[in-house]
This record gives C-alpha cells, structure tokens and sequence, in this order.
C-alpha cells in the first residue's frame, strides 16, 4: 500500500481504486510504525492531511474535475514555509522562518490537488551533507540503519525511500537533493537555476539555490517538475519561460543522444565501487544506442571553489542574527560555517560572482558543444556512517563535508539541470548515484536520459524494510 | 561581528582569495554578475520551454 508511485497513485485515485483517505492513512500508518526510529519528519501533521484527502474524495465523488495530483500524499522540506505549519528550517527554532506568502513550489502542487502529510527533516538551516541534526534526530538511512541519509533534504530522501511518503521537495544549494537521493536510492532533480520558484522557501545562497522533486522514479520526478515550474512574481529570478513538458518526449530512449564521461576531476579519489557503477551506466547507455564520448571538463574545482565562497557569504548574511545572538544554539559544525562567511570581503564576493558568469558560459559551450548530456558519479563513497560524520572533531567533519559534495557543487554554480539516479549497490548494500547533466533548460533530454536509465536496470530498488 | 572562524575554513578563505585575485585579472570590464543569467537563457536548446 506504500510503495505508491505519483503516477500510478493518480491513475488508482482517478479510478477508484484507492482513495485519497486510503493512502494518506497508509503513509501516516508506515510514519507511525518506522519513524520514531527513521526521524524523516520534524512535524507529521496527520490530522490536516486527513482533512484535506477527504475533500480529494468528496471532490471527486461529485464529478469536480481532478486536480492533476488529485489526493496524493507528498511531504515538503521543513524550510517551505506553509500558513499553519512551522518551519524550523531544522533549527530549535518552531518558526525560524516565516515567509511573506507560502513556497510557491508547494503551494503549486497542493494546488494540482497534492495532500500535505507534514514537514521533513533537514541539515540544521541546509548546511549539511550528511543530513545529522542534533535537534531533531539525526535521519536514519533507510537501507542501513546507522548511516546517514545524506543532506541537507535528507528527511525528504528517506522518507521518501521508506515509502513514508509519495514524494517530496527538497533543496539544493551545493547538493542537497542529489546526495540524499544517491545515499537513500531514489531520484532527485536539480532544475536549472530560474526555473522552479525559490520563493517561499528559506533562502541559503540566493545566487546558488534550486528547489526540486525528489520522487521513486524518473516519471514522478517529470510531472512534480511540469507542476512546479514557470515564472512567479516573487521570486525575481524565474526565468519567463512556461513549464516544460517533459514526459511527452520521456520514453524516446538514447539512441543517437551524445552522453560525455569527464576525463577530468569527477572521477579522481572516489570510491572504485562508485567509479565503476557509473562508467558501467556509461557503457551500457552506449549499447543502446548512445554515443558515449570522454571529454575534459573546464576545471570543476575552480568552479566548487567560486560557488562556495559566494554561498558563505551569502549565508552569513542571510542567518547573520542567529549567529550573532543566539550561537550557541547552532550545532558546532554550522556556526563554523557560517563565521567564515563574514570575512569574505565584498571584493572577493563581486569577483566570484564575475567568474561564475564567465565560466558558466564557457562551460556550456565548451561541453555542450561536444555532447547532450553528462554523466558523473553523485557521492564519492557509499553514505558514510553517523558516528563518521558527528563523533568526530569539528574539523575533521568539515573536510568530509567539503570532500562529500565536491561532485554535485560544481554544477550550482553553473545553473545546469542535473538528475540524480540510483546506479546500483555498494557490496554492503548502500545505494550508489549518478548524476546526468544537461545544458541549461534541457530537463527533457536529462529525464529522457534518466528515464532510460530506469528502464535498462527494470526500476530503482527500494530499501529492503521498504 | 565577533565572530572567529574555524582556523581551517579560515586559512582555505585567504587561499580561494588569492586564488579568486588571479582566476580575475583578466575579467573583461563588461563581465557582470548578470550575466550569468543571460548564460543560461542563451544556451538553452532552440526547442526548449
């Protein structure tokens, strides 16, 4: 009863099949029973959820016409902020943030019909790969308990790998949809920059953050996107253009599609398991008709090294109350981060942002002159375990961080569109990831790639408890 | 602000400085943070929406 799709959850509501009531009861049933260890949610807010799949089934009983997500039960990342709910943003705080209006992403897909189960676990204010969180529980991996889910929107990877949910939004300002979806299994899209709203949703780096679905398979992920996405006054740098429409095309398959491998960076120290995964998804794409060429990539460490001064300083700007009055209350490893961002000088950070534009238009033409889409590792190691990433001195803990997100944080710098996809398990039974890159705006060909990929390995695993 | 880094974090800021100092010298006058922007909305496929 959990292990719904969006798609195939709509298709059984619209024919009467399963009702809304019926799946919002089963999700809050598996939160009932398997949360308390799992800590995916910071606020289950069961009897709304209940309220609102009700009229789902009312509305549909009466003929109205279905929303295009009629009654499906989907979780939002608890820096969304919604009217009613709080959003701790995963600090102590309740209300950390209050918007001026609610996240436009979430408040399109509750229009489309969506029912809100409750508000998701997360990296104290997103500043965390490894999705511990001292104040509300550190997120369980749903395929082996004591190892980290991944982060920041690591409730909303695993609860949406443990079937706790149909779906879910997440956050990604170096990474933070893409590690959670490689270290818990399922699929996570990081639109290009401009294309889905950030308004509503606490701001980390205005310049380097993307709100995205995370879903169990590549279709899900396409239609939350087509729901989500287009221009929204409040939120000045959505690009004009309408939503796309990117399941028309989705089953087109590779043929004839030019995927590249990084001869450079992406591959440099990771972990053999992770390397060979992917070069394998490489391979076999190619037999399927993909042209498969190694290129190099204009220098992704520049890149990681740009975003990430741009990102400090604008997260200490950002948060720079709570640091200044309230330090104690941030977890040691969060409050280092966001000190460092007060010495980065105005100079330094103009010069960044100059270089970002430079290079993000270099890139482009440079790579996607030569191929349609890229191919990388997501995660340099299978999700490390808890006790690696908060037992330890601070120090050591930000080096992890900086080496665990050094493959995803290049590409919020450049704005691309980048899904990330399971590619298999580690001997130990941990997820690997894949991430497919495309040029800006291309999401169609970056799920039809994806897509592709879903179809050659018979569907992405979900965790064995699952 | 009162604030002391992390010595690490801090020694990897004086780097990426003189690092960000020299990746600019040769910035072209016209490059703007906007334009990273403009970047994106002219690589995108011809077809796209």
């Amino acid at each position: 009863m959990t292990a719904f799709t969006v798609e195939g959850l709509i298709a059984d509501i619209a024919a009467r099949r399963v009702s809304s009531a019926e799946a919002v009861d089963a999700c809050l049933a598996r939160i009932e029973r398997v949360d308390a260890r799992l800590r995916a949610f910071i606020t289950v807010d069961a009897d709304g959820a209940r309220h609102a799949a009700k009229e789902r089934d009312a509305a549909l009983a009466e003929g109205r016409a279905p929303g295009a997500l009629h009654g499906v039960p989907l979780a939002w990342k608890d820096l969304c902020f919604l009217r009613g709910l709080p959003t701790s943003c995963g600090t102590r705080t309740p209300d950390y943030f209050v918007g001026d209006a609610d996240c436009t992403a979430a408040a399109r897909l509750i229009a489309a019909g969506a029912v809100t189960l409750g508000k998701l676990n997360m990296s104290e204010l997103a500043l965390g790969p490894f999705g511990d969180n001292a104040h509300h529980g550190h997120v369980q991996n749903p395929w082996r308990a004591g190892h980290c889910a991944g982060g920041s929107s690591s409730g909303s990877g695993a609860a949406v790998a443990a079937g706790l949910a149909v779906g879910a939004l997440g956050t990604d300002t170096g990474g933070s949809i893409r590690l959670p979806a490689a270290c818990c299994g399922i699929v996570g899209l990081k639109p290009t920059y401009g294309r889905v709203s950030r308004a509503g949703a606490m701001a980390l780096s205005w310049s380097n953050d993307h709100v995205g679905p995370m879903t169990r398979t590549v279709r899900d992920a396409a239609l939350l996107l087509h729901l989500m996405a287009g221009h929204d006054p409040g939120d000045a740098t959505t690009s004009p253009r309408p939503a796309p429409d990117c399941l028309t095309g989705i089953e087109r398959g590779v043929a004839g599609l030019r995927i590249g491998l990084p001869e450079n960076y992406y591959f440099d120290g990771v972990d053999p398991e992770v390397a060979a995964a992917v070069r394998t998804a490489a391979e076999r794409l190619g037999r399927e008709g993909a042209r498969v060429v190694e290129l190099r990539v204009p220098d992704p460490q520049a890149m990681a090294d740009v975003t990430g001064l741009v990102s400090r300083a604008e997260s200490a700007s950002i948060h720079a109350r709570v640091v200044r009055e309230r330090p104690h209350e941030l977890q040691p490893a969060v409050r280092a981060r966001l000190e460092v961002g007060f010495r980065v000088s105005a100079h330094d950070y103009l010069q960044a942002l100059r270089l970002r534009a430079r290079w993000a238009r270099e890139f482009v033409q440079l790579v996607f002159g030569e191929v349609d889409v890229l191919l990388a590792p997501t995660i340099p190691e299978p999700a490390p375990s808890l006790a690696e990433v908060t037992g330890v001195p601070v120090a050591q803990v930000l080096a992890h961080m900086t080496r665990f997100s050094r493959l995803t944080r290049p590409f919020n710098g450049l704005g691309c569109p980048v899904l990330a996809v399971p590619c298999g398990l580690a001997r130990h039974g941990l997820p690997l990831g894949l991430q497919i890159v495309g040029r800006p705006f291309d999401e169609p060909t970056v799920l039809r790639t994806g897509r592709a990929w879903e179809r050659l390995v018979g569907g992405f695993p979900s965790p064995p408890e699952a | 602000m009162e604030a002391r880094p992390d010595p690490a974090l801090a020694a990897d800021l004086a780097y990426l400085a003189g690092a960000i100092e020299r990746w600019a010298a040769d910035l072209a006058l016209a490059e703007e943070p906007a334009r990273f922007v403009a970047a994106l909305e002219s690589a995108a496929p011809p077809d796209a929406s």
